[in-house]
């Protein structure tokens, strides 16, 4: 365990000594702004609307914007998922093609360091990266509940609010999960990038592709799609089922980056 | 003495191609072996299989009664290893990656910092270790990647051309530096200089085309050619590589 927290260490060290954390953090918060600042409008559109004509003659699905944290934070929340996947590909690409394409992964391999110990390591330092920039992300809220008001007591549900972020940080750890696993297949960290978001996109979008097709497939897409296991997460449900659910990808992954690894020993 | 080294019958293979062939040999506990051939005849791909990177298509190799493949940690533990390129992290500064390297080597935090003042002097790399590795010259990346292998005092060193890139004088004081190794470190060092293997080591293992052509003293295989004393190294070299 002291090797793996050493090499996340180093992990973390790296990524904060180049520009990618640095482009990474400022494209996070440069698009998750954009939204912000859009959804804002919309809701005080929606506010003004609701006091001229009142709730009941709105359409059902104007509901949302009731209030604060169902209007603006739970659907802010959706849209960081989104950026996540775009971003996390460029956080993960290094992890393994680096070390590969640097020769330093032989370091690696002929130090007295266990396979998992790398893995554990390397992952720990992505997830740190990840967790950093969708950590920017909190000033969303907090920005909120300096300057927004209810009509119940506080201006955010913050049960809810931290509900979904936790369940983004979890989405976050989960495409890293992914990305670190493509990036021990290859020495290229562009084709690790492009193939973990070839990866990440699709199953993404699963509920929609399988929209056609027959039972039992159809439930089965819906299950395994990303989607639909976030959406009830970024809600702030506390649902077990998604919990499971993300847990076991990343567990999965690291189990596959383990064996790719150790792989190295047999070639 | 005890063999620290032990390799039998270690044959590599990629697909069709043979990159070292039935390679046995040992060096006893505190010897320095020069490791020679020409580019491509194995040197290399021997030393990454010593290091438990690669494994053999056959045979075996034993660090310190140890086999590599069975219980690769406790090989690990017991070698520092220079690889052919130096494994080096372009973005961290000297004393950052020395000290990554001897964390991972299980030097505890106490003595950390005086074993990165013993290794740092040793390869004189003291002067240049706040700077970021990818401003280093050539020479001092070398040393660095010297240093690395020093960290944690391994009782086996396998140093892959560690005087590459280096200037004479510099080359002078790493050759030094490695003598003074021998007796409580035994040392596998590969290298073109032939001048080199003469001034550091005992006995020489010449390789070609991954099949070992000499394995003895020095003294030895210039009487074995027929020759006297006076021929160099480089003659035998030259002659063995040159009959196979």
């Amino acid at each position: 365990m002291r090797n793996a927290l050493a090499i996340a260490r180093k992990e973390l060290g790296i990524y904060f000594s180049t520009p990618w954390a640095y482009v990474v953090f400022t494209a996070m918060l440069g698009i998750s702004s954009f939204f912000f600042v859009n959804l804002l409008a919309t809701f005080k559109e929606v506010q003004g609307l609701a006091r001229v004509y009142g709730w009941a003659r709105l359409p059902p699905e104007y509901g949302l914007f009731k209030n604060l944290t169902d209007g603006i934070v739970v659907q802010l929340w959706d849209v960081i998922g989104v950026i996540t996947l775009f971003v996390a590909p460029f956080l993960s690409m290094r992890l393994f093609a680096e070390e590969k394409r640097n020769r330093t992964f032989e370091l690696l391999m002929t130090a007295p360091v266990r396979p998992w110990e790398i893995v554990l390591g390397k992952y720990l330092g992505g997830v740190g990266v990840i967790w950093a920039t969708l950590g920017l992300t909190i000033i969303f809220p907090i920005t909120l509940s300096l300057f927004g008001s209810s009509e119940s007591g506080t201006a955010l549900e913050w049960s809810t609010v931290a509900l979904g972020f936790g369940g983004l940080l979890l989405w976050g750890a989960t495409c890293l999960g992914v990305g670190m696993f493509v990036s021990a297949l290859t020495e290229s960290q562009m084709l690790a990038a492009f193939l973990t978001f070839a990866i990440l996109l699709p199953w993404m979008l699963l509920r929609g592709l399988a929209q056609s097709a027959d039972e039992p497939w159809r439930s089965i897409a819906n299950h395994l799609s990303f989607s639909t296991q976030l959406s009830t997460l970024s809600r702030g449900v506390l649902d077990l089922k998604a919990l499971v659910f993300f847990l076991s990808v990343i567990l999965f992954s690291l189990l596959l980056t383990h064996r790719t690894v150790e792989a190295q020993r047999w070639a | 003495m005890m063999a620290m080294i032990e390799v039998t019958g270690l044959t590599k293979r990629y697909r069709d191609r043979v990159a070292v062939e039935d390679l046995t040999f040992s060096v006893p506990e505190g010897e320095i072996l020069g490791f020679l051939g020409p580019n491509g005849a194995g040197k290399s791909t021997t030393m990454k299989i010593l290091t438990g990177y690669l494994p053999a298509t056959s045979g075996t190799v034993k660090v310190a009664g140890f086999d590599v493949f069975e219980e690769p940690y406790e090989v690990k533990r017991r070698i520092g290893y220079l690889p052919e390129t130096p494994p080096l992290y372009p973005e961290m500064t000297v004393r950052g990656y020395l000290k990554f390297v001897a964390s991972i080597k299980g030097v505890r935090r106490g003595p950390m910092a005086a074993e990165l003042e013993r290794v740092a002097h040793a390869t004189g790399v003291a002067e240049v270790m706040e700077r970021l590795i990818q401003n280093l010259s050539k020479g001092y990346r070398q040393r660095v990647g010297v240093a690395q292998a020093l960290l944690g005092n391994p009782p086996v060193l396998i140093l892959d051309e560690p005087t590459e890139g280096l200037d004479p004088s510099q080359r002078a004081e790493v050759r030094q530096l490695i003598k003074g190794l021998a007796g409580q470190h035994t040392v596998i060092l590969s290298t073109h200089i032939l001048s080199e293997v003469t001034m550091t080591c005992e006995r020489v293992l010449i390789l070609n085309q991954g099949r070992m052509v000499a394995f003895d003293e020095i003294r030895n295989l210039a009487h074995a050619l027929g020759q006297g004393d006076q021929t160099s190294l480089e003659d035998i070299f030259l002659k063995l590589t040159a009959a196979a």
